[in-house]
């Protein structure tokens, strides 16, 4: 179990608010967040949350038996990891994203794109006895904010993950290795360490392990946490 | 490995993600009966920004003991004696007026160490606009709040924020104002 929280180092948080996105001038709290220790709320976390929320679902490419969605097929996989490099078992990760148009099924993305029927654009999985998870998906196209001074969004997957204590919950962003779109980003390079933001692009790796139908990616997630899990055997 | 980090969960966190009960506490699956070990409330309010307006979209995620005050969880030392047919955590998320609820059991009050901890819900609020999630924590009328270690960090003529407010039987309020005037204290962990 979680022995030790440390604070969060220096660089990983986005600084905030971003100039260029008024949302976040609106939304973040002006006064200055009050420090607290991890007491025993903030170490615990529900058991059991995947009775609560299914897990399983890890294909958003392939709907039904020959509904398959258009764009690149790709293969995301990875290990949720505590801040001692040990994987986070049984941990809830969510994935969702926009479609190869870059638009998300959902009632408030209204641009004019188009929707992809054979897409829905979200999945939920558990990951295994070493933290390990996987999701088989497309690969979502960037779309522009509707803001004044408007920038694109590059490719990118949202990740939310439920761990083993309430001070390990992260949600977060995977991006694509290479994507020109990815230094004019606001929301990425929020992330003022370089290396915290390099973290959040996914590596490409041989598609060995999923065989020749999806190209694959690489993208392990990092939480708070140390001796937050048992050692593996 | 270094902690990854918080990002938005941005405005289309996916509404299939929600089922029905995700918002009831009380129940440890969806189809699960609710625990029946103690007071069911119901904790309501909404999510306001800047110049009042009301948050569409945000989700909020509530966290607690139960009615007896113990989590089923190992940093609780009485965790085997916590009640098995009580989750403890809720997701909802606000609605065009940027109202939220949750159905819980009045949770307990516990000793942590040599200190006494009132009643309390841990709230995080996620949204677009917000880049980390913002965590708070709700506190009861009839508690001991001035006990709590955690009630005493945060500034007396802000401590009022964090208390619901009493809203009918079994119900209580309490709006979450991300930024400006009355704004609700928020912790970092
Ligand atoms: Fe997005």
């Amino acid at each position: 179990m979680a022995e030790r929280f440390d604070p969060w180092p220096e660089g990983i948080q986005p600084h905030v608010p971003i100039a260029g996105y008024p949302n976040t001038f609106s939304h973040t709290p002006s006064a200055p967040l009050i420090h607290r220790p991890a007491t025993r709320t903030e170490r615990a976390a529900p058991a059991r949350l995947s009775q609560k929320l299914l897990c399983g679902d890890d294909n958003l490419a392939v709907i039904a038996p020959g509904r398959i969605a258009q764009g690149q097929l790709i293969h995301i996989s990875g290990r949720v990891l505590d801040e001692d490099g040990r994987g986070v078992p049984h941990a809830v990760v969510e994935l969702w994203q926009a479609n190869a148009g870059g638009r998300y099924r959902h009632p408030i993305d209204t641009r004019d794109a188009p929707l992809d029927p054979d897409f829905i654009g979200n999945g939920r999985v558990l990951t295994d006895a070493a933290g390990r998870y996987g999701f088989f998906t497309i690969r979502p196209g960037a779309y522009p904010v509707p803001v004044p001074q408007t920038w694109w969004r590059p490719p990118h997957v949202h990740f939310s993950v439920l761990g083993p204590a309430s001070l390990s919950r992260l949600v977060t962003q995977m991006y694509f290795p290479g994507d020109p779109l990815n230094a004019l980003d606001r929301i990425l390079q929020s992330v003022p360490d370089p290396a915290a933001r390099a973290r959040l692009v996914a590596a490409m790796v041989p598609p060995v392990e999923v065989g020749l139908g999806w190209l694959a990616y690489r993208f392990d997630i990092g939480l708070r946490g140390r001796a937050a899990t048992p050692e593996l055997l | 490995m270094l902690p990854s980090s918080e990002h938005t969960i941005g405005p289309f966190f996916p509404q299939t993600f929600f089922r029905e009960g995700d918002n009831d506490l009380r129940r440890i699956t969806a189809d699960a009966a609710p625990s029946t070990r103690g007071e069911t409330i119901t904790i309501h309010g909404v999510v306001l920004k800047a110049d009042g307006v009301a948050c569409v979209n945000m989700v909020l995620e509530a966290w607690q003991a139960d009615a007896a005050g113990r989590f089923n969880h190992e940093a609780d030392p009485e965790a085997h004696l916590a009640d098995p047919d009580f989750l403890g955590w809720g997701r909802a998320w606000t609605d065009a007026e940027g109202r939220y609820a949750f159905t819980t059991l009045l949770p307990g009050g516990y000793v942590e160490g040599n200190q006494t901890r009132a009643p309390h819900i841990n709230l995080s609020i996620m949204g677009a606009g917000l880049m980390r999630i913002a965590r708070t924590t709700l506190f009861f009328p009839q508690g001991d709040n001035a006990a709590d270690p955690i009630f005493a960090l945060v500034p007396a003529p802000l401590q009022g924020r964090l208390v619901a407010q009493p809203d009918g039987p079994g119900r209580y309020r309490f709006d979450i104002i991300l930024h400006g005037g009355a704004e609700t204290p928020f912790f970092q962990d």
